[in-house]
């Protein structure tokens, strides 16, 4: 227990350990601060507090279950850990999924890109304490997650996807509703605007606030809507296409504001909102000329095996780069699973984005990273 | 570079202005939903449970996946949705009924708190009797009343009796035939 | 309008004569039934009604279950927080602000602008006295912050000093402002040069109109009211000067605050949005025909619905609104709303001086 009387008319640097549970944190984890008044000196980051075991329990269970514990691996993007593990189970096994399938698997992933974006604002707009935003951006959400149940059964952790294809079929009625979905949403892409991006107190909580510098970005490593906010032009959907993006006409919003700003938390906050459009853009686009034909390659059946041997994959999450490494030895489960997760990269960043902030900004610079506590621990 | 003291007090004001703008452009952004105007400004609250408004689980999708049901009759006890749950949820056992010799399942427990109802098993499901309901209130005092049981539980003796007369009687039918 | 025709008897006087008893016995009970009667239903009813209010922005129903459409609502609230119990024994830091708040509180009730009959205190200087309430509840709130035993609280406690000096100064000076044009600082006074409709309010003058902006901006800073509340606001982290609080203690403060902002509303309606004047004329026929009791409850009626209307405006802001850092509020205060107010009473003086001189 601290005495106040002491501590508190102390003009001299203060120590604050926060977490691992903590309403300003991103998740369970430690952080340690040495306080100067109100400006954070240095920051040192703990993780591991929600260690599951999850790439373990994957050498445990049947291939099947691959895609269940797959979904779990980030909660909020399901369908970004399922599309990996099956992509590199089907690079082993030699076969890709039919063009049904392949269209249902990109607009499963741009739907979930722009659940996950919106959750991401429900989270600033938490920090920034604008509770208005947040209703309306939790209720367009909710849309989203209405299609993922007509179409999965399941709003969250789909088990949708399967090695070679996908489980079944699109619902009736399915394709309309995702159009209307999209029609919805760029209305309310320009309600929110309206109430949150450009206003002058949002701004100047945002503006110049956590800035990530393009050499930061390249010495740690960071990818995703974090690394294109500060400049840096990196999408695995244009560089390693996979699930054929390469025949979807679509832009990457990258920043490219030269001035003092640049690369902060308002950029960020930005770019999503940009990548959501470009996604609403991609579905009408798409939504309606799904190729017609199969949609799995074969059943799988409970003694399904992928043959011996290695695959590594990489897709764009909504995060950032998600890379996943498979071995097999042709037995009935894997016998190494591992990811790559764009949270444990951009954590490493914390402890130099956090300098010199005022303590008030800490909430709002680390939702602004949109870390994922569970990707990072696994 | 030094502003000059003229281009300050025009951005001074500029600046207020701005900030004066951009609050008012905040609240007409969201005044009409206290006035309540449009189809797409209406309060999307849905009461629960007490008056229901929508979302009964007659209104889910017919691909939501609820608890679990086993239709006994038809279950084989093949054993597949055991030996693919994730979650080791299941518990299966079979005894070979006397008279037909066919399959008798005394015993199918699927225990719903570890279930995480992902669809392996209704995949699985050779003969398509485990299938999703789209009940989805699961919430009990004790872990124990979480635990489905399907099972026709163990053949009684009494009922091995039942069969060997039954068994009798369509002998004794057939000679006489 | 001059000032001899508004006459303020005095109740107490009245009921002097009428009862025989003394005078601080009257007081004493005037003033409590003033709270009873008056602060706390208000504080039910205005909590009921901003909750209504965030629920309609929020594109939700709100409060609908204590009673029909949730009228119950408050008192549900307040018998829920009555019933927690709290978990350390008192130190004497809590008795400390505690003690503050309660001094505050039942002080200035006396000198509440609630009508012409119920004026207890119309001194010359009965503008700035409400200040002290404000600067008190202030300190007190700055001593519970420093008086927790987390970073946050104590943080929470230096920020709500620094706003409570960042908020009073506009705050002044938009009071000098109106005392100007009132010739005075009673509220009688200031009520004597207002009327009925709204083009005789003090804020039809542009210059005043910079002094009402002012004045509520600034009394949001000093007491904490959102979106300007950073010292006070939940979230831990923010400054949570409240973040261990709960049970009574809880209540006394969330009262507190709404207390707060209650009193600036009344004073800010008095000075600027016509006071306690009815329309129609009809406070001179009542008070020609000497039914009193009649003119007070209805001027009271009239003043606190002036009152809950201004606070649901200045709630409403904040629902739109996010919040601000600390030193971008004291920013505002000092940067934006001190140069506007001087710029007000300068330029008032000025438009007085060319009004008498030309």
């Amino acid at each position: 227990m601290f005495k106040p009387t002491l501590e508190c008319l102390n003009a001299d640097v203060t120590t604050w350990e926060i977490g691992p549970y903590y309403s300003a944190l991103p998740g369970p984890m430690k952080l340690k601060l040495r306080l100067d008044g109100e400006i954070i000196i240095s920051g040192q980051v703990e993780t591991g507090f929600l260690h599951r075991g999850l790439e373990k329990a994957f050498e445990l269970n049947s291939w099947n279950s691959s895609i269940i514990y797959a979904d779990h691996l980030d909660s909020e993007g399901a369908v970004f850990g399922e599309l990996a593990v099956c992509l590199a189970a089907e690079e082993i096994a030699g076969i890709s999924p039919p063009p049904r399938a392949q269209a249902i698997r990109l607009i499963l992933s741009e739907l979930t890109r722009i659940s996950c974006h919106l959750n991401y604002a429900v989270k600033i707009g938490r920090a920034v304490g604008s509770e208005t935003f947040t209703h309306y951006v939790l209720r367009d959400r909710e849309k989203l997650l209405d299609l993922f149940e007509l179409l999965t059964g399941a709003r969250f952790s789909l088990s949708f996807l399967r090695f070679g294809g996908v489980k079944a079929d699109v619902t009736e009625g399915f394709i309309e509703r995702v159009i209307e979905t999209c029609d919805l949403l760029r209305v309310r892409l320009k309600e929110y605007n309206d109430l949150l991006t450009f206003n002058q107190v949002f701004l100047k909580r945002t503006s110049g606030v956590g800035q990530i510098s393009k050499e930061q970005v390249m010495r740690w490593g960071i990818t995703g809507p974090n690394a294109r906010a500060s400049g840096v032009s990196f999408d695995i959907r244009k560089t390693h296409p996979y699930s054929e993006f390469e025949k979807v006409d679509f832009h990457v919003p990258v920043s490219n504001s030269k001035g003092t700003h640049g690369g902060d938390a308002h950029d960020r906050f930005l770019i999503r909102l940009l990548e959501i459009e470009q996604s609403l853009e991609m579905l009408k686009v798409f939504a309606d000329k799904i190729p017609s034909g199969p949609f799995l390659e074969t059943k799988s059946g409970s003694d399904f095996k992928v043959p011996r041997g290695e695959g590594w994959i990489r897709i764009e999450s909504s995060r950032g780069f998600l890379g996943c490494y498979l071995m097999s030895d042709g037995g009935l489960s894997p016998s190494r699973v591992q990811f790559r997760t764009p949270t444990s990269s951009n954590l490493l960043v914390i402890p130099e984005v956090v300098v010199g902030l005022k303590i008030e900004d800490l909430p709002l610079v680390l939702a602004s990273l949109d870390l994922n506590i569970a990707e990072a621990d696994r | 570079m030094k502003i000059s003291v003229f281009s300050g007090i025009v951005k001074y004001f500029q600046d207020v202005y701005q900030g004066f703008r951009s609050v008012m452009n905040s609240y007409s952004a969201a005044l009409p939903y206290v006035l309540g105007m449009g189809e797409l400004r209406k309060e999307v609250t849905e009461q629960y449970p007490d008056p229901i408004s929508s979302k009964t689980p007659d209104d889910l999708p017919p691909r939501s996946r609820g608890i679990l049901f086993n239709d006994i009759e038809r279950c084989t006890g093949c054993r597949e949705c055991k030996q693919v749950c994730p979650s080791r949820a299941i518990e299966i056992e079979t005894e070979i009924r006397p008279d037909t010799n066919q399959v008798w399942v005394s015993t199918f427990n699927i225990d719903m708190a570890k279930c995480v109802l992902c669809g392996l098993c209704v995949d699985a499901c050779l003969p398509n009797s485990l299938v999703h309901t789209r009940q989805y209130i699961q919430s009990a005092y004790n872990l124990s009343e979480l635990m489905m049981s399907f099972g026709k539980g163990p053949i009684t003796p009494k009922q091995r009796v039942n069969w060997e007369i039954a068994r009798r009687i369509k002998e004794n039918d057939e000679v006489l035939i | 309008m001059n000032l001899e025709s508004i006459s303020t008897i005095s109740w107490i006087s009245l009921m002097q004569d009428q009862l025989g008893t003394s005078s601080w016995r009257i007081a004493l009970f005037g003033l409590s039934l003033i709270y009873g009667l008056i602060i706390l239903p208000t504080g039910a009813v205005m909590s009921y009604l901003e909750r209504k209010l965030r629920a309609d922005f929020h594109a939700r129903i709100g409060p609908s279950r204590a009673g029909h459409a949730g009228i119950f609502q408050p008192l549900a609230d307040t018998l829920k927080l009555l019933q927690k119990e709290k978990y350390s024994r008192s130190t004497w830091t809590e008795m400390l602000w505690i003690g503050f708040y309660t001094m505050a509180f039942y002080s200035i009730v006396a000198v509440m602008p609630l009508g012409s009959i119920a004026l207890l205190v119309n001194t010359d200087m009965s503008a700035f006295l409400p200040f002290w309430a404000a600067l008190v509840l202030a300190f007190g709130t700055m001593v519970f912050g420093l008086s927790q035993d987390s970073v946050p609280g104590w943080f929470g406690g230096v920020r709500v000093a620094a706003q409570a000096l960042a908020g009073a100064f506009p705050a002044i000076v938009a009071i000098l402002c109106v005392g100007l044009q009132a010739g005075g600082f009673s509220w009688s006074s200031m009520a004597a040069v207002q009327g009925a409709s709204p083009f005789s309010w003090t804020v039809a003058n542009p210059f005043e109109l910079i002094a009402f902006f002012a004045f509520v901006g600034g009394g949001m800073i000093l007491l904490g009211i959102p979106p300007l509340d950073t010292g006070l606001s939940m979230p831990d982290i923010h400054g949570g000067v409240i973040s261990s609080l709960y049970g009574k203690r809880y209540s006394l403060f969330r009262f507190s605050r709404f207390y707060g902002f209650f009193l600036w509303s009344v004073i800010a309606v008095t000075m600027f949005l016509g006071a306690w004047i009815l329309p129609f004329g009809l406070s001179e026929i009542l008070r020609l025909q000497e039914r009193f009791i009649l003119l007070g409850s209805l001027e009271l009626l009239w003043i606190l619905l002036k009152t809950v209307l201004l606070m649901l405006v200045v709630s409403s802001v904040a629902q739109v609104v996010p919040r601000g850092r600390v030193d971008h509020v004291t920013d505002f205060s000092w940067k934006v709303l001190s140069p506007f107010s001087l710029l007000a009473l300068i330029g008032y003086t000025v438009w007085i001086g060319l009004r008498t001189f030309l």
